[in-house]
């Protein structure tokens, strides 16, 4: 008796390459592991031709004709069951009182299942099956994949008497699935103790088992082809997709695409809607027809505020070119100017805020939150009459917001202007931008330009790049210069440096 | 041409009255855009949730286009029903979103909105149900003529997108 018994019989999971694990997977010998499938009991059964009956049994039976001519050495003790043998359902039917999970598992596993199509086409009529019959139930009931079952059966009895059912053990089972994935119960010793193994009956003895994985990696070359193939299939896959996607892409000069959608929150009155303009800066004709009026969004309470959704769409394209542009100044970007309005049930409408947002010069994701004010005027009529008729003191201009139109001085000065603050507006932004200089700098690898430093080519940006290039230039050719230089020359004005430092 | 690839989910919705929900969903693109592979509109199952707001679907979007331009980028549609123990189906809320231009994970919130009728439309859908719905669903993303609607905000639905653009750099994309 030997200690270090492994009493560990739990099993472990391996998975296999070789994902097409079908019916020839344990017969003979696979890419990953090797077994004998000989049994005396099997050899004798199948030996007479009358008794195979599927297309398995009849291979057997070419093999075993096979080996009775090369005459060579039959194993006589160790096994397998699989699941398409006759046997391996007598022998796990036969057990004692089996829960009734276990039943339905049972005769669920036996049944061959049709893969399902992995597709996405999904069936547009008849989705609901209405009438299940018992089978459909048990088949759908328990979700399950298609396994196949080998035990590896050792007969323990003494020699001499070997095929007794009685005597023979289950040594390690094995399981595998349509995914590639394989179960061993025991698992492989691995250098730990033996399993043991006690026989019933009027000997008892005890056996050690090791079970050791002993197939050998697959060859360099098979290897090499089976990665050429998985190659091979990718690229055509690709060149397959390529094909379907084309060449082709508008070109623009300059394009900002903006997506957004907003909501409204903490506004005095109810039934908001929003009137909104998009500037475009340096352009002869203001408010370039790009203008839109979401709907009346009456406010739900979302936490403590009171929110009014506006799932509006509104993708803007705007185009620059770089000629509009005057010198000496940065480029600017298009402003979004926007005004709150509240319109109620008796049809007042009154104005709730105004506001202006500038769309974000870098591409990307953006939220931002824009706070509004409305104008007031001194008094109580004022307000008196925007709270019983409705109407309010509006812009004229709606440009004010941020810097009017008519403005030309070099102060802004809006001293004498009463607002009120109100609520404010919250805006998501998709940005994209397109320039055909991008893909210029890509190619030539040269980032160091952003669209901002693209389009103030004649600005005070551009002048300023333009003058460290050159002095970039500049360096470099003294540089070059220095080093066609006679070596005395340089060493001598080092010594001296020394010398006058010293 | 430029590739994208829209690959998530849709989450579930919360902040609605009732609580048996399903989507309808969708997603809509100009014309130069292609779709490659994946389906573009769906309906995901009814949810119950037992404990908490929010009903989860967790229905999956996985959708390849290809373009020739910017114009007209992916939109996502939705509209949020709400089904009683009756089998009535009565509409909570529509929504729309447009589809992320930079690439990477992106966790979104859609609000959705659902038109008012009069008050005693009002008064009827209160203990009839029902309640007036828009004639064409173009209307979700179009936004002309939308000042004569009347709304009210409902809940908002979460999507989980992950962006993949390709090639777009090459034709000079920024996002």
């Amino acid at each position: 008796m030997a200690d270090g018994w492994c009493t560990d019989t739990g099993e472990s999971v391996y998975r296999s390459r070789d994902a097409s694990a079908a019916y020839p997977f344990f017969h003979g010998v696979s890419d990953e592991f090797c077994f004998v499938i000989d049994v005396q009991y099997e050899v004798d059964l199948y030996q007479t031709e009358s008794n195979c009956q599927t297309p398995l049994e009849r291979q057997y039976h070419t093999e075993i004709m096979a080996m009775e001519r090369s005459k060579r050495r039959q194993n006589q003790r160790i096994f397998t069951y699989t699941d398409f043998d006759r046997f391996s359902k007598w022998e796990e039917v036969t057990q004692s009182t089996p829960t009734f999970l276990a039943e339905r598992m049972a005769n669920v596993r036996h049944r061959r299942q049709e893969r399902r199509p992995v597709e996405s086409v999904v069936p547009k009529s008849r989705l609901i099956t209405w009438e299940p019959s018992e089978e459909f139930i048990k088949n759908s009931h328990i979700i399950n994949t298609p396994v196949q079952t080998m035990h590896i059966m050792g007969d323990l009895g003494p020699s001499g008497k070997l095929g007794l059912k009685e005597n023979e053990y289950i040594l390690c089972t094995i399981k595998a699935d349509g995914n590639g994935v394989i179960t061993i119960k025991p698992d492989f010793n691995n250098n730990r103790g033996a399993y043991r193994l006690e026989t019933q009956g009027e000997k008892r003895e005890v056996w050690r088992l090791y079970l050791e994985n002993a197939s050998s990696d697959i060859h360099a070359e098979e290897k090499e082809r089976e990665q050429r193939m998985y190659r091979d299939l990718y690229t055509r896959h690709k060149d397959y997709l390529n094909s379907l996607v084309g060449q082709d892409f508008e070109m623009v000069r300059i394009i900002i695409l903006i997506q957004t959608h907003f909501s409204a929150q903490g506004y005095e009155y109810d039934n908001l809607y929003v009137h909104f303009f998009l500037d475009l800066p340096n352009s002869n004709v203001p408010f370039h027809g790009l203008s839109g009026v979401t709907q009346t969004c009456r406010t739900s309470s979302v936490g403590k505020e009171d929110v009014a959704f506006f799932s509006y769409p509104f993708s803007f394209e705007t185009f620059f070119h770089k000629e509009d542009e005057s010198d000496g100044s940065l480029p600017q970007w298009p402003v979004l100017y926007f005004k709150v309005l509240s319109l109620d049930f008796w049809q007042r409408y009154r104005t709730e805020g105004y506001g202006f947002l500038v769309i974000p010069s870098t591409p990307g994701y953006h939220r931002m939150t824009c706070r509004t004010w409305r104008p007031l005027q001194s008094g109580t009529v004022a307000e008196l009459r925007r709270f019983f008729i409705g109407g309010a003191p509006e812009l004229e201009d709606i440009s004010y917001v941020r810097v009017p139109g008519t403005f030309k001085g070099k102060r802004l000065s809006r001293f004498g202007f009463r607002t009120q603050t109100t609520g404010s507006v919250t805006f998501t932004l998709n940005c994209i931008q397109h320039a055909r200089a991008f893909i210029d700098a890509s190619t030539l690898k040269k980032r160091r330009q952003t669209v901002l430093d693209q389009l103030g080519g004649h600005s005070q940006q551009g002048s300023v790049y333009n003058v460290l290039e050159a002095f970039q230039r500049a360096r470099n050719r003294m540089q070059e210069a220095r080093e066609t230089l006679p070596r005395d020359l340089i060493n001598t004005s080092a010594q001296l440096n020394s010398e006058s430092s010293a | 041409m430029a590739e994208l690839h829209i690959i998530g989910q849709i989450i579930g919705a919360t902040g609605f009255p009732q609580k048996s929900l399903f989507c309808k969903w969708g997603v809509h693109a100009g014309g130069a855009w292609r779709l490659l592979s994946g389906l573009k509109e769906g309906q995901t199952q009814v949810d119950i949730p037992q404990t908490g707001d929010m009903a989860y679907w967790s229905h999956p979007i996985d959708l390849h286009y290809t373009t020739k331009g910017l114009q007209g980028w992916p939109k996502l549609h939705l509209q949020v029903w709400h089904q009683d123990s009756f089998g009535r189906c009565q509409l909570y809320g529509y929504g729309y979103i447009h589809v992320p231009s930079s690439p990477g994970q992106h966790r979104l919130q859609c609000v959705t909105w659902r038109p008012l009728g009069s008050w005693q439309d009002q008064l009827a859908e209160m203990f009839v149900g029902g309640g007036p719905q828009l004639r064409s669903s173009d209307l979700i993303y179009s936004g002309a003529d939308r000042y004569r609607l009347h709304t009210v905000g409902m809940g908002t639905v979460e999507l989980e997108l992950c962006v993949i653009l390709r090639h777009f750099d090459r034709y000079g994309v920024e996002s």
